[in-house]
């Protein structure tokens, strides 16, 4: 069949169009247009055309089936829509580059005499929840490290270039400004008791967290097929997003035994973030477990942090 | 537009805008006023009362954007605000000048709300607006950002050895909640958001002068 590949202002992207086999894939159409435009298949967004004025959202070419399945009867010829999507990275890279920020700056305000540049002369004195912030600091980034590559399932395989940069900035400047505070040769630590509490509270919740990802994990068909399911199971059988409720509690912990401002900002701000998420997924789930046509009905359940939301 | 909208919006924002008109008006006046008599060393003093009133009233138009009365959105009004209160109560309050950075400051600041509030009033009241007005509202940026931005910078540069001697607005640690504040470095880094702050700012304003001119055009 014959191939038009037009951009979304109906320019043709690949002058004269592809031939291809009937029985051909999208991941085939997708390699070819990359032999003609240079354009890695990753960047590709391939539509059908939508009629001018309908609201409808475009249906996007999945790389696994078939272009036949999108041929309306007529299986000669085919016409596309191309969207570049822009250089892309895969979605390990991106976690592993801002997780790998403060898993190494941290670190660096501990170990090394930084605060002589700042203008504290002198020896400087460490009191044990210092250290023992560095622990949890260090095994919370090396463990989301360790998810990206061993436990995480991702639904998208990239994620645009400028997300780096942008994500990047996030948490290394983040890390870099709680590490400053924590470290800091005249940090006044919290009571015994206190330092505990925040530190046990945030262990179990990074182990809740931990298993929460396991069970989303195995929601996942290991073919990557996608595709929603209803979460269940331990916290989720009460809360949506219970790996973002276990995450933000958990940080709640270490402010609890860390208690600085800048620790708590980062709390806030993460939170914010999580939960814009949560309540998209949330909504999402929502609609597309809605009763009808033998689909479950989404359970009623708290969003993201129980009792509020 | 305006006609769609209810009497008691259009009532309240007319007053709120020709208000504000009234209130810069005077601003401009004490300033030329004092510049005539006696020079820019008592710009300032001359002109404080109504310039912190006035500017600290815009306030208000975050309200009015979180509230839904206009269409302004919030990510555009907050930095836009924020950053004119930074320099009113900020530096000029805390640190009063007399430098003529102060007057070239308040002159750019206050013909270019004379013009916007005046528009804005223009548009609440009568359901219309002068297209000469328009014009000025999309224009009179290309000479009054440079004028208004080099005097913002300016003064705070100007600032900063008494922001660093006065240590008003620092937190020293130690303290029970780990935080310190030095007002100094944050001058400094409000400066420096001024490098790509303001190209943005102006290349904005650029694109919306383009868009306001151009659809005038075909009405």
């Amino acid at each position: 069949m014959k191939v038009t590949v037009v951009s979304r202002s109906g320019r043709e992207v690949v002058k004269g169009g592809i031939q291809l086999d009937d029985s051909a894939t999208v991941a085939d159409l997708q390699e070819a247009i990359h032999k003609r435009t240079k354009k890695h298949p990753s960047r590709q967004r391939l539509t059908l055309p939508v009629q001018p004025g309908s609201k409808e959202r475009p249906v996007v070419l999945n790389y696994k089936k078939s272009l036949k399945d999108f041929t309306s009867g007529n299986s000669e010829t085919l016409t596309v829509v191309f969207k570049d999507l822009g250089p892309q990275v895969s979605y390990r890279t991106l976690f592993f580059c801002e997780y790998l920020g403060p898993l190494l700056l941290y670190p660096v305000f501990y170990y090394f005499p930084v605060y002589q540049y700042f203008g504290y002369k002198g020896e400087r004195v460490i009191h044990p929840v210092q250290t023992y912030a560095l622990y949890y600091w260090c095994f919370h980034y090396a463990k989301r490290i360790l998810e990206t590559f061993f436990v995480h399932r991702f639904s998208h395989a990239t994620s645009p270039l400028s997300n780096v940069f942008r994500n990047c900035a996030y948490y290394w400047t983040f890390g870099s400004f709680i590490a400053y505070y924590v470290n800091h040769p005249l940090y006044t630590p919290v009571g015994d008791l206190q330092m505990k509490i925040g530190f046990g509270f945030g262990i179990l919740c990074q182990i809740s967290n931990f298993y929460c990802h396991i069970i989303l994990k195995n929601l996942r068909r290991p073919d990557g097929e996608g595709g929603y399911q209803i979460p269940k199971g331990f916290l989720f059988n009460i809360v949506t997003c219970a790996n973002y409720t276990t995450e933000i509690y958990q940080w709640l912990g270490f402010n609890i035994a860390t208690q600085t401002i800048a620790g708590y900002i980062f709390l806030v701000v993460a939170t914010f973030i999580m939960t814009n998420w949560a309540f998209a997924k949330h909504r999402r789930l929502r609609k597309l477990f809605d009763g009808k046509d033998g689909r479950p009905r989404y359970p009623r359940r708290w969003i993201i942090l129980p009792p509020f939301l | 537009m305006a006609a769609s909208f209810s009497l008691p919006r259009r009532l309240y924002l007319s007053l709120y805008n020709w208000t504000l008109l009234f209130g810069w008006c005077q601003v401009l006046y004490f300033v030329l006023k004092t510049l005539k008599e006696s020079g820019h060393e008592r710009v300032y003093n001359a002109a404080e009362k109504p310039f912190l009133l006035a500017q600290t009233a815009a306030l208000l138009e975050l309200l009015h954007g979180l509230v839904g009365l206009v269409r302004s959105p919030i990510t555009s009004t907050l930095p836009q605000i924020g950053s004119r209160l930074y320099l009113t109560w900020g530096i000029l309050w805390s640190f009063p000048e007399s430098h003529v950075l102060v007057t070239s400051l308040l002159i750019s600041w206050s013909i270019t709300e004379i013009i916007r509030y005046s528009f804005f009033g223009f548009k609440e009241a009568f359901g219309f607006y002068p297209p000469w007005l328009l014009w000025l509202r999309y224009s009179s940026f290309i000479i009054f950002y440079p004028i208004g931005i080099s005097s913002e910078v300016g003064l705070i540069y100007i600032a900063l050895p008494f922001i660093k001697a006065s240590e008003r607005y620092c937190i020293r640690m130690p303290n029970k909640w780990n935080l310190s504040i030095d007002y100094f470095y944050g001058a400094i880094f409000a400066m420096a958001i001024y490098v790509p702050g303001s190209p943005h700012l102006y290349t904005y304003m650029l694109g919306q002068r383009k868009k306001a001119l151009s659809k005038s055009k075909i009405e």
